[in-house]
């Protein structure tokens, strides 16, 4: 028994397949057309904006360059100016107004390194931080309170007050000896000033030490076999 | 204290489904190889069952009296390109994160001539004498031996060739961004050209004295 209505029916079926193709390829030009979202989705983009997580404080950071991080990317966002009067050691001069030019992307936009992000205060660099995470940069990081922040916490550290709590005397001490690593000389302190010289030198001879040692190491090698 | 999203109004963040699946990471690298064995196999099948194990239709195509080959892989890419474009329209497909071949012009222009020719004398193209290998014809082990040796003066003469094959890269480009047209109404041209094309294809192959095989 052949259905006779369905053979007529399939003897179009090109016809119509052929019209289905034409309708959805039409369909895709008579669309509405819309600006697609470029870079990370707006709720996530507030949602990171609003965490704490963003910032990193002066003390964080003095600890990880005092220790010698080598994924610290410290990116100064001021003036060329102000950045050649004083910037953090080792910082890459980036004016704000430059962030997107071809040369800097660069260091920007990468996944190496944890990419710090500082003017005198955290003004400019809020605003390259949320311009640079619209376009889903990664590891970026802001120095809370910038400059002034450094300068009042790390360079010149505010003694704390004998009712204080202990730990604010810890950390005290830690911001002074950051001090002193960063440069700042005690003048109060003359004996240990010295000893701070004598240590500063070490460093250097230690570091040239190490590569006597190492030819010591190849010394006793022998062609064993 | 940081502000919860949920109190500005704004909804709390869900994983969004959204393709390529595997650079989304959506499905795990390592399922790469296996998915593609799943889909190499159905592919066979599939060119297998549609008769393109033999050489005879294949090469149809050049003599007129069979375009199935133009009918199926024009509809096949029409299929991809409509289905692509509404899943990028409707948010399910990331067009931009799809892997682009890239452009080595020359490259591709002198290897699709030589691809051509063997395809026209042979009667199959790579994919399809391997098919017809798994089902035991002896023209297509003959093609599968040739390719083999194709490939072998390839490697030998690489250094000759090398300048070719390397160069004139164009990038990863599209025809869409090389033609600089609007991707909606192309795919829209491309469409009617191709329906156009499969209807001329059935006026020749009336014409044409018909082949049994």
């Amino acid at each position: 028994m052949v259905n006779r209505k369905l053979v007529k029916f399939l003897s179009f079926r090109y016809i119509i397949l052929s019209i289905v193709f034409i309708v959805l390829a039409g369909g895709l030009v008579v669309l509405p057309k819309f600006e697609k979202q470029e870079g990370i989705e707006p709720e996530k983009l507030l949602a990171d904006a609003i965490s704490p997580e963003r910032y990193i404080s002066t003390d964080v950071l003095a600890d990880r360059m005092i220790n010698q991080d080598p994924t610290l990317l410290l990116i100064d966002l001021r003036t060329a100016e102000d950045y050649n009067k004083y910037a953090l050691p080792n910082a890459i001069n980036i004016p704000i107004e430059n962030i997107f030019s071809k040369d800097y992307e660069g260091y920007l936009n990468q996944v190496e390194y944890d990419v710090v992000l500082y003017s005198n205060d955290n003004f400019k660099a809020d605003q390259a931080w949320i311009l640079c995470k619209r376009l889903d940069y990664k590891n970026l990081r802001v120095l809370k309170g910038g400059i002034n922040k450094w300068y009042s916490t790390i360079i010149n550290p505010e003694k704390p007050t004998e009712l204080m709590a202990s730990k604010a005397f810890d950390l005290y001490s830690f911001r002074k000896a950051a001090s002193m690593y960063f440069g700042v000389a005690y003048p109060q302190k003359e004996t240990e000033k010295r000893v701070v010289a004598k240590a500063k030198p070490k460093v250097t001879t230690t570091a040239k030490v190490v590569v006597p040692k190492k030819k010591k190491k190849k010394m006793p090698v022998e062609g064993g076999c | 204290m940081p502000i919860s999203l949920e109190k500005i109004g704004f909804k709390t963040l869900k994983l969004k489904i959204m393709g390529p699946l595997i650079p989304n990471d959506i499905i795990p690298f390592e399922w790469n190889s296996i998915i593609a064995i799943v889909i190499g196999i159905f592919f066979g099948f599939i060119l297998e069952a549609s008769g393109f194990s033999s050489s005879r239709k294949l090469a149809g195509v050049f003599y007129g009296y069979d375009f199935a080959v133009l009918k199926v892989f024009f509809t096949a890419a029409i299929v991809s390109l409509i289905g692509l474009l509404y899943m990028d329209y409707l948010g399910y497909v990331d067009m931009s994160r799809l892997y682009v071949h890239p452009t080595y012009l020359w490259g591709a222009i002198i290897g699709g001539a030589v691809m051509g020719i063997g395809f026209v004398t042979g009667g199959f193209c790579p994919g399809t004498s391997l098919c017809a290998v798994a089902i035991g014809k002896i023209d297509a082990i003959v093609n599968v031996i040739g390719i083999m040796i194709g490939i072998f003066i390839f490697s030998e003469l690489f250094t000759f060739f090398e300048p070719i094959y390397n160069g004139y890269f164009q990038g990863n480009i599209t025809l869409m961004d090389s033609l600089d047209v609007n991707p909606y109404w192309f795919v829209f041209i491309l469409t009617v050209v191709a329906i156009l094309m499969f209807a001329a294809s059935d006026l020749i192959r009336k014409r044409v004295k018909k082949v049994f095989y």
